[in-house]
């Protein structure tokens, strides 16, 4: 079954580091820039991202992520640019469109915090196996229901591709054509939704029942499969991110105090 | 009746796994069934039949014409096949308008439609259904919709795969009635089947896969005489046939009508 998760494993540093320490690594990302109000941390820590994803072999693997995302940045720039309220200085112009420094600066600050949020989470999702992720989360604390709903998003979705392909074959065997231009193509699909829809709902029932004579909503305390790691790196590292968010912390409280 | 010949087939899903390693046969009038373990390649091989996988080597010429050059929608008039589970192939909310849409899309004429989607109705005992949704209906009625719906086609060639999955014994014997009927039109008739009674009580050819290789080919009786070539395919003698060996009849018997004609 393919699987619409971006992770591989590449048995890199990153892919066995703890799930917990890259998650920490997103929230140290955002809230020291956040709370210090310094640029350059944010830049610091895109560099820093990049590094990551850098030495992790995944940074080919962000760059659609990227190019998706450029698009809204762009829309960010133009508007800003062009039509900010405190916009007065004007830089530049492309034809009759004219952009202002104001608007330019604050559209560069938005895309800084874009590309810092976007970048910390890839160094999570590209590294780690979406299980692994959920089963540190539940063993934290979070509902298993909550982990069984987020689970089965990353199953469905091929689930549902694959059904589609088989749905397709059987009718393109009954001669329904499903080749060719676009229209022929649309005319094809729709109506095969329905059952693949049907279908997928059928199999998520019996999913749901399978669990449950298997006991999923009991309420004993539950036991994992998989033994925790946490190696002494991972001990570091969350010492380290820990330690940074404190100090981002003690330094706003400083400085709300003078 | 259609001719197919089947030249040095191969085909693989993915470069480094090859499915089928250079499979060569013609197939006949004969009905034939298609036996071999699981993941043998027997679906694999029926879907490449229909054009809906394309070879990576050899060639499938049906009467004679290289099927590379037909799409699965132009082949869909010549060779029908229905499919291991009837939720994959069922889509229309009635068991009429599910039974004719086959027919329809291969342009076959009104009058002609409606004769066929009878016909195949009644050979699958869904006369008096017509209105019922499909997907209300139990599994072994569904499975009949779908054959009912690839026979009211009228192709020259039906492939079943795996028809008697979660049929009754009732179920099984209409099936077979089906497949005698199709035979006796001079249809050629193809099927993957895991039980092995059932072949030997309706089907005249055997071919046995092999992990992606044609280990036998021949008569029911010749492929299931031979009790170490079926072993070396992990398949099984039909029971009867087990038995009448167990019991040190010399000879191969296939049904169990055979065994009481001869005692
Ligand atoms: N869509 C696919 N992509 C990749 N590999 C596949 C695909 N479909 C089947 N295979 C592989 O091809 C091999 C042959 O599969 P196939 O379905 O043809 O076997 P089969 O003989 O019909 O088995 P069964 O008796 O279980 O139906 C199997 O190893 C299977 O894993
Ligand atoms: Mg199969």
């Amino acid at each position: 079954m393919k699987s619409i998760s971006l992770y591989e494993d590449k048995g890199t540093f990153l892919n066995r580091t703890a799930p917990e320490s890259k998650l920490l690594y997103i929230l140290t990302a955002v809230s020291v820039p956040a709370l210090t109000g310094i640029e350059w941390a944010g830049i610091a820590f895109i560099a820093l991202s990049a590094l990551l994803l850098l030495t992790g072999r995944v940074l080919k693997k962000t760059l659609p992520v990227l190019g998706v995302s450029g698009f809204i940045m762009l829309t960010v720039v133009v508007i800003q640019g062009m039509f900010r309220r405190e916009n007065m200085t004007p830089v530049f112009s492309l034809g009759p469109c004219v952009f202002y420094r104001e608007g330019l600066y604050f559209a560069f600050q938005i895309i800084l915090h874009i590309l810092n949020i976007l970048l910390s989470f890839c160094v999570l999702m590209l590294t780690t196996k979406p299980s692994d992720l959920i089963e540190s989360l539940v063993r934290r604390g979070f509902s298993p229901r909550f982990g069984y709903v987020f689970v089965s998003v990353f199953q469905i979705i091929p689930q549902m591709t694959e059904t589609m392909g088989i749905i397709m074959d059987a009718q393109r065997s009954r001669g329904m054509e499903t080749e060719g231009n676009l229209l022929t193509r649309a005319k094809a699909f729709l109506p095969l939704i329905s059952p693949v829809v049907m279908s997928s709902l059928v199999n998520t029932r019996e999913r749901a029942m399978a669990l449950e004579v298997r006991g999923f909503n009991s309420r004993c305390k539950k036991s994992f499969l998989n033994p925790r790691v946490k190696t002494a790196a991972d001990r570091y590292i969350q010492a380290m991110e820990l330690a940074l968010i404190a100090s981002a912390l003690g330094w706003r409280i400083l400085l709300w105090l003078m | 009746m259609a001719r197919i010949e089947i030249e040095d087939l191969y085909f693989s899903y993915r470069p480094e796994e090859e499915i089928l390693k250079g499979v060569r046969l013609t197939l006949d009038q004969r009905p034939t069934a298609i036996i071999g373990q699981n993941g043998a390649g027997k679906t694999t091989f029926v879907k490449l039949l229909k054009g809906l996988l394309r070879p990576t080597g050899g060639r499938i010429l049906l009467d004679g014409q290289d099927i590379a050059g037909l799409s699965a929608a132009k082949l869909a008039s010549r060779i029908g096949m229905v499919f291991q589970n009837p939720n994959d192939q069922i889509f229309k909310n009635t068991v009429m308008a599910e039974v004719s849409f086959g027919p329809r899309q291969i342009g076959m004429p009104e009058d002609k439609m409606r004769i066929c989607c009878q016909k195949a109705l009644e050979a699958a005992r869904l006369t008096g259904l017509e209105e019922k949704n499909p997907y209300d209906m139990g599994l072994s009625a569904r499975k009949m919709v779908a054959i009912a719906s690839i026979l009211a086609m009228d192709t020259d060639t039906v492939i079943f795969d795996e028809p008697t999955i979660a049929q009754d014994h009732v179920g099984k014997e209409r099936i077979r009635q089906i497949i005698r009927g199709l035979a006796g039109e001079g249809k050629s008739v193809i099927a993957i089947l895991h039980d092995m009674d059932f072949v030997a009580d309706v089907f005249e050819r055997v071919i046995v896969f092999m992990e992606g290789r044609i280990l036998m080919d021949g008569s029911v009786r010749e492929v299931f005489a031979d009790r170490d070539m079926l072993e070396r395919a992990y398949l099984e003698q039909p029971n009867v046939t087990r038995l009448c060996h167990e019991l040190g009849y010399r000879g191969v018997y296939l049904k169990v009508e055979e065994l009481l004609h001869e005692t």
